[in-house]
């Protein structure tokens, strides 16, 4: 089975500045990823280029074989690291917009998570705190079935008691032929739930590796072994 | 798709723009009432205070709609397509001529309500009693002729009107298109807008400058007296700046998104 993510030579730079150099990297399907990198190390534009929102300045990058495009968004379910909601709209009317644009989003999914994180779906987006809209977004984006979810700091905005449960909801709810990215620096939190690790330093990929065979080999967490790999 | 993004253009765009549009009613209502009872006769001076203060309310309101709805429309478009929520509309799967065609459709549409509204709400001010559909057609002769045609008929009110509808929308697929040609700059993308805007309205002003010195010329060789009818010319200005601007618009969204 041809891999969910192929990076050819993936290159992207800002005027003369490199954020992604000569990326190679194939992502399995059916695996909870973890990519893993100190801020600017070019985590969030690989993610973007996999969504169709940046170009590539060189090189490619197929999902499911295709390249970014009308077809592979129907595929990839998106956090962004950012409050994408219009805060005009209720929490009820994005549950039916996510409905109307994506034929794999499952509403009763959607509510009965918004039920258990005690989320009222008539509230208005600009009336919940940070934390809940992204709370929200999460819950829209883990109500797909979707082939590729791509999650741009999934708990680094939500206080340390509820990280738990999003990663709970985030494992639970995922289809299980379908590869999870996780992009995060809180690696002690998401350790658990990861399968495999791709390590991201100046826009290159310096280690790809399974959880396990790191601890395996190293004798230590995945967080005590990036710790030392990019210590300052 | 493209009905749902137009249901969701509509959806977001009338809180706002259907209270303004309102208020050009209900101004009216108060401005004809006010002219109407001839307020202006009374020697009471509180009385003629306030039929004044409802006349400027009444001009203000209609500066204040224009503007206003010119305004949010464009501060939509840009915190919609390249602001946070641009990660929203951007990994929908629908094809981006659906988000350009769907957001243009809805912003031309409450361009063409407001401007409706203005005209009828003018007419209705200053409309003698009894005479309003009298009015109403001096008022089409004028525009037409103004247009250019010297006789009013279906055809020279039909095509004005589609003139103008053009117009109209190539003026709004300019805004749509320098918003998108900011997204070069990678820090200053509003001042970049800003910049293509009024670059590309001296070239505007350039070309008009041309095709009447060129029709001049072609007068005076071949002796003849055309000038040329106001709205040939905006008509077929307009549907190519509609293709510029559209084609700008879309080689920006599709082929250059740079969302921060």
């Amino acid at each position: 089975m041809e891999p969910i993510v192929q990076c050819m030579g993936l290159t992207k730079t800002y005027g003369g500045k490199i954020a992604l150099n000569q990326i190679y990297l194939n992502l399995e399907r059916g695996r909870i990823i973890g990519l893993l990198g100190p801020n600017g190390s070019g985590k969030t534009t690989l993610i973007k280029i996999m969504n169709g929102l940046l170009q590539p300045t060189a090189g490619d990058i197929l999902i499911g074989g295709l390249k970014p495009g009308v077809e592979t968004k129907y595929r990839i379910s998106y956090l962004p690291e950012r409050t994408y909601l219009p805060p005009g709209m209720k929490v009820m009317e994005m549950v039916q917009y996510f409905q109307d644009f994506y034929p794999d989003f499952r509403v009763d999914r959607a509510y009965d998570m918004l039920a258990r994180l005690q989320i009222q779906p008539y509230e208005r987006l600009k009336n919940l705190s940070k934390g809940t809209k992204e709370k929200v977004q999460l819950i829209l984006v883990m109500s797909r079935d979707a082939d590729l979810y791509v999650l741009d700091e999934p708990i680094a905005g939500v206080d340390p008691a509820s990280r738990d449960y999003i990663l709970h909801t985030i494992v639970q709810n995922y289809n299980r032929n379908a590869t999870i990215l996780l992009s995060t620096h809180l690696i002690s939190d998401v350790e658990n739930i990861l399968d495999e690790v791709v390590f991201i330093r100046y826009g290159s990929i310096i280690l790809q590796a399974g959880a396990e065979q790191i601890r395996r080999n190293e004798g230590k967490s995945v967080d005590r072994f990036f710790r030392e790999v990019f210590a300052c | 798709m493209l009905g749902k993004l137009m249901k969701y253009e509509w959806q977001s765009t009338w809180k706002l723009l259907v209270p303004m549009n309102l208020l050009i009613v209900v101004m009216t209502i108060f401005a004809c009432v006010t002219v109407r009872v001839d307020i202006f006769d009374t020697n009471n001076s509180a009385v003629v205070f306030s039929a004044v203060m409802i006349i400027m309310t009444y001009v203000a309101s209609m500066f204040v709609v224009m503007v206003g709805t010119a305004i949010y429309l464009v501060y939509r478009f840009y915190t919609s397509t390249y602001g946070d929520q641009g990660y929203l509309l951007h990994t929908l799967p629908v094809d981006k001529h659906h988000i350009i065609i769907a957001k243009v459709i809805v912003s031309a549409a409450w361009v063409l309500l407001s401007s409706f509204l203005m005209y009828t709400s003018v007419l209705f001010l200053f409309a003698s009693e009894g005479d309003l559909f009298g009015e109403f057609f001096e008022g089409m002769e004028s525009i037409v002729e103004g247009a250019g045609n010297n006789k009013i008929n279906l055809f020279a009110v039909m095509i004005t009107l589609v003139a103008l509808i053009v117009g109209m929308l190539a003026r709004v697929l300019k805004v749509t298109a320098c918003i998108s040609l900011g997204q070069l700059s990678p820090n200053h993308k509003l001042l970049t807008a800003f910049a293509f805007y009024f670059g590309i309205y001296i070239v505007q002003q350039i070309v008009n400058g041309v095709y009447y010195v060129l029709l001049g010329y072609v007068n005076r060789r071949l002796s003849t007296y055309y000038y040329g009818r106001s709205w040939e010319y905006t008509l077929i200005a307009g549907l190519l700046y509609c293709v510029i601007f559209y084609l700008v618009t879309w080689y920006m969204m599709d082929k250059k998104l740079n969302l921060d």
